[in-house]
């Protein structure tokens, strides 16, 4: 590969490199320079933007460039006479420091669409009222934050791909890099650097004076713990390089860097960690965190950890996700007297929930039975088929739902056995914390069985049916039996949802239970990693908080109906670019690396071991 | 009665066509194509902006009507297969070159679906509209006891035509010819010189012009809207299955034939919501009863 590149006077990979000098400068220069605020974009602060040290540093970058670039084209003999052996250099140290990284046409190309934007905005902008106006775009990216994220993102991606050519071509990274002690502090340095983008409360961005807490107590400090989160999972990352890195072994970059195993201690205390912060956290955090847990994460987590068993587990799609929940929401709803039917008896919502988990489950059984005889896919369109009947019937059946008027007031959660009092008042917003307690102590139990569950046999022979479910067969896998469990479990899990939103919601309607949740929670499995519970948390709280920071900012005459184009849009895009997820299971990430060369199938999809039609 | 059998008749002519671009790519690629029902989108939404902005008034001299149909079904069928190669260029194609689980293409073109369905929404808003409709209503035909519309009657001749050309287009021509090539067997197709690429790109072409131009049939007869694409899309897969998918003669008889096994019923329960959980329940009986369809499953053997 690098032969026809190096031909080129100036190629791509020098490209990469000065781009990537270059944005390094920018963005020590964006995080020394004048805050922009949240409400203040640097508009005002304009003439202040590009003075002093900003430039000095934007000199530093652009020299940086011209340096690493000269001497990259030196070192590969390009420059000057051709050396029988080129000198080798004795340290690629400036190129790598900046994490010499990008594609000059991808600059090109944003520069060029940026361009184009404010043309067509000039053209267009008048006649094109309340759509999505390209003078607004332009004032958006006025704010420094953009610039922040922008320049940051494109330093971060090059610097890895930077790594990654230098490393294929030389096989080994220079030797500072391998330290673990920058790994560990680049890392750091990363999440850091991201969290301060990320948490749209600090009031002044990329400026030193955030150091400076506000209020000297400790819940303005605590109220910053996303940002620590964030620095965490930075270090994480770089302890985990470091490790993948000591592991070495035949298999290529990517795969070896899962092969490490954390130690059981290092696990248990990390669990430890994590199971304190979620209790301890939301108390602390700033509103936008707080609404995003409690709006956009929470009981999607919840229904993400069901869908996770069918399509991570055993590889199967389920379009009509939202059916089940809809099942249990209206199974409660109809033990607390809430529909026009009336129930035989009053059920606490606490034991509507056993009902609920029956109906759904049975449901499912129903529902998987006839259809996973045949091809997989067949699954996925009559579960759409199903969740859109199940809307309709809730929509239209007036004298049993209530139609689109919605239900009567569902009844709250209460128990009061000796010892223990818990009442819920779903409506009110300053119960969102109890029911976000509530929702854990489903959620924990779930994950623990969820967990060991998928080490178990039937865990292992959802993996056997997916690699290969002929072999599967042969070695006497029921996979019409594991595929219809896992199926069945995945819908009770979504009717125990249900049965919690119901609660919180205090009032069914049917656009509760349209299409697109189900497509929600397929993206937050989709993105977090299928068939990792890690994984779907994390992709449950990335996209939970990219929803509710988009929101929260209101971008281009941005309405909440609008997520939904962005959730489509990033399906393709991880489909295409990380099909695996962000933090996918190590077997899962493998299966699809070998389904790609040709190896077994990933999913159970395609036909089952019967033949097609048994 | 009868005008129930008619009803469904009519609508199962519209599945029909919808259902042909399933059965389509369903033969060649042997997957579900979810984005199919924003194809219907579009082309409900090209007929519409085409009559809105052409079509002056209801008062129009009759050639100016059957120029304003031809250009609208041609803008709606041009536009539908536009979008259907647009859905292949970007949520199939990449992963095809890189030999993706099947799983990966159903997520992708779920997305896509997603996609175009919200775009349109936010773009052309969130409301039903109606395009002005060039075809009259004042003319009525009583046949057996049911009045006929000049409209159901454009709809018969326009898919009776359809389908006549796409079935010439696909057993006589030499793009056909590579389409069932495709069908049959992928890696020798392409020994044989089939570009592959192009001949998928053209299957989804052929059964997005159909998609578009049953949109624009679905907006005429009721509302364009950006989730018009999703029932109708639904049923008209129980149709392609309900024919054997993959089989093109399968889609035609298979969307008549539910169109009135849907309606029918309806003369009984006289609850028109109950259409879609009626045709939804043939699709699972269909798949527990007879799994291969009416007519089998085969775009590359016999077709």
């Amino acid at each position: 590969m690098s032969d026809d590149i190096t031909r080129t006077k100036f190629n791509r990979e020098d490209a990469r490199l000065a781009s990537t000098c270059v944005a390094g400068g920018l963005l020590l220069a964006l995080m020394t320079g004048p805050a922009g605020t949240a409400d203040a974009p640097l508009s005002s602060a304009k003439t202040s933007l590009f003075s002093g040290h900003v430039w000095g540093f934007l000199a530093f970058g652009i020299a940086l460039a011209v340096v690493s670039v000269w001497r990259r084209k030196v070192r590969n003999g390009e420059w000057v006479s051709r050396r029988e052996s080129p000198r080798r250099s004795p340290s690629v140290f400036v190129g790598n420091v900046m994490g010499a990284m990008s594609n000059a046409w991808w600059i090109v190309a944003f520069v060029v669409t940026f361009l184009v934007a404010l043309l067509v905005a000039d053209l267009t902008g008048p006649y094109v009222p309340n759509k999505l106006s390209f003078g607004q775009l332009f004032t958006q990216l006025q704010d420094s934050r953009t610039y922040g994220y922008i320049v940051f993102l494109w330093w971060i991606v090059n610097s890895i791909r930077l790594r990654r050519s230098r490393a294929a071509r030389h096989g080994v990274l220079p030797a500072f890099t391998r330290s673990a002690v920058f790994r560990v502090l680049a890392g750091g340095v990363g999440g850091f650097l991201f969290a301060l983008g990320a948490d749209p409360w600090l009031p002044e961005k990329f400026s030193f004076s955030y150091f400076t807490f506000h209020n000297n107590s400790t819940t303005a400090f605590l109220s910053h713990l996303p940002t620590w989160l964030w620095t965490g999972c930075g270090l994480l990352l770089g302890v985990r390089a470091v490790l993948a890195d000591r592991n070495k072994s035949t298999h290529s970059n990517r795969l070896r860097a899962r092969q490490f195993k954390m130690s059981s201690n290092t696990r248990v205390a990390l669990y430890g960690v994590a199971l304190f912060a979620a209790f301890e956290a939301p108390k602390f955090l700033s509103p936008f965190w707080q609404e995003a847990i409690f709006q956009q994460i929470g009981i999607f987590c919840f229904l993400a950890i069901g869908l996770n068993i069918v399509v991570g587990f055993a590889g199967l799609l389920d379009l009509g996700y939202v059916a089940f929940y809809a099942l249990g929401a209206y199974v409660n709803a109809y033990f607390s007297g809430a529909l026009p039917i009336r129930p035989p008896f009053i059920l606490n919502p606490f034991l509507s929930i056993p009902v609920a988990i029956v109906v759904a489950m049975a449901a499912g059984v129903l529902l998987g039975l006839p259809t996973l005889r045949l091809r997989g896919d067949y699954l996925a369109i009559v579960t759409l088929g199903f969740g859109e009947i199940v809307y309709v019937l809730a929509n239209n059946l007036q004298n049993i739902t209530g139609g689109a008027n919605g239900s009567g007031t569902i009844g709250n959660f209460s128990l009061n056995i000796p010892g223990i009092r818990f009442t819920l008042d779903g409506q009110a917003i300053s119960q969102d914390l109890n029911f976000y307690y509530l929702l854990l102590a489903f959620m924990i139990p779930i994950l623990i069985i969820f967990t060991s569950l998928n080490n178990s046999k039937v865990g292992r022979s959802w993996a056997a049916i997916r690699e290969d479910e002929v072999a599967a067969a042969s070695l006497g896998i029921n996979g019409l039996k594991y595929k219809v469990m896992a199926f069945a479990i995945g819908a009770s899990t979504s009717g125990v949802a249900g049965v919690l939103a119901s609660v919180k919601q205090g009032i069914l309607f049917p656009s509760n239970f349209a299409l697109q949740v189900s497509i929600t929670v397929l993206v937050l499995v989709i993105f977090g990693g299928m068939g990792s519970i890690t994984g779907v948390l994390i992709g449950s709280a990335v996209i939970g908080w990219l929803l509710q920071f988009l929101l929260f900012h209101s971008f281009i005459d941005y309405q909440d109906a609008d997520k939904y184009m962005y959730i489509g849009a990033l399906l393709i895009l991880a489909m295409i670019f990380r099909p695996q997820g962000l933090w996918p299971a190590t077997r899962r990430a493998r299966e699809f690396h070998d389904a790609e060369i040709g190896l077994g199938t990933a999913d159970a999809v395609g036909e089952p071991a019967e033949g097609p039609l048994a | 009665m009868s005008s129930y059998i008619a009803q469904g008749l009519f609508a199962g002519l519209i599945y029909s066509m919808v259902a042909l671009g399933y059965t389509l790519v369903y033969g060649v690629l042997r997957l579900i194509n979810f984005a199919h029902s924003e194809v219907l989108m579009s082309g409900g939404f090209a007929g519409y902006f085409f009559l809105h902005y052409l079509m002056k008034n209801n008062n129009e001299p009759t050639l100016t009507r059957i120029l304003l149909f031809l250009g609208a079904l041609i803008a709606s069928g041009v536009v539908g297969a536009v979008v259907a190669m647009l859905v292949e260029r970007f949520a199939y194609r990449p992963l095809r070159r890189r030999n993706a689980p099947k799983l990966t293409y159903l997520i992708s073109a779920i997305g896509a679906s997603y996609f175009l369905l919200n775009f349109a929404g936010k773009e052309f808003g969130r409301n039903p509209i109606s395009p002005p409709s060039p075809i009259s209503n004042t003319f009525q035909w009583n046949v057996l006891g049911t009045s006929i519309s000049l409209f159901d009657v454009v709809l018969l001749v326009v898919t009776l035509v359809l389908y006549f050309f796409v079935n010439v287009l696909v057993n006589k021509s030499k793009v056909g010819r590579s389409i069932r090539a495709v069908a049959q067997d992928q890696e020798t197709a392409t020994l044989m010189g089939v570009n592959v690429n192009s001949t998928i790109a053209a299957t989804f072409a052929i059964g997005g012009f159909m998609g578009g131009i049953a949109g624009l049939f679905i907006g005429l007869s009721s509302v364009v809207d950006f989730n018009m694409g999703f029932t109708p899309a639904l049923l008209a897969f129980t149709a392609a299955v309900l024919g054997g998918i993959g089989n093109i003669r399968g889609a035609m008889v298979g969307g008549v034939v539910l169109g009135i096994c849907m309606y029918v019923p309806i003369y009984w329960i006289n609850q028109p919501f109950y259409e879609p959980v009626i045709g939804f329940s043939i699709l699972v009986l269909v798949l527990l009863v007879r799994p291969t369809g009416l007519f089998g499953e085969s775009l590359g053997r016999s077709a």
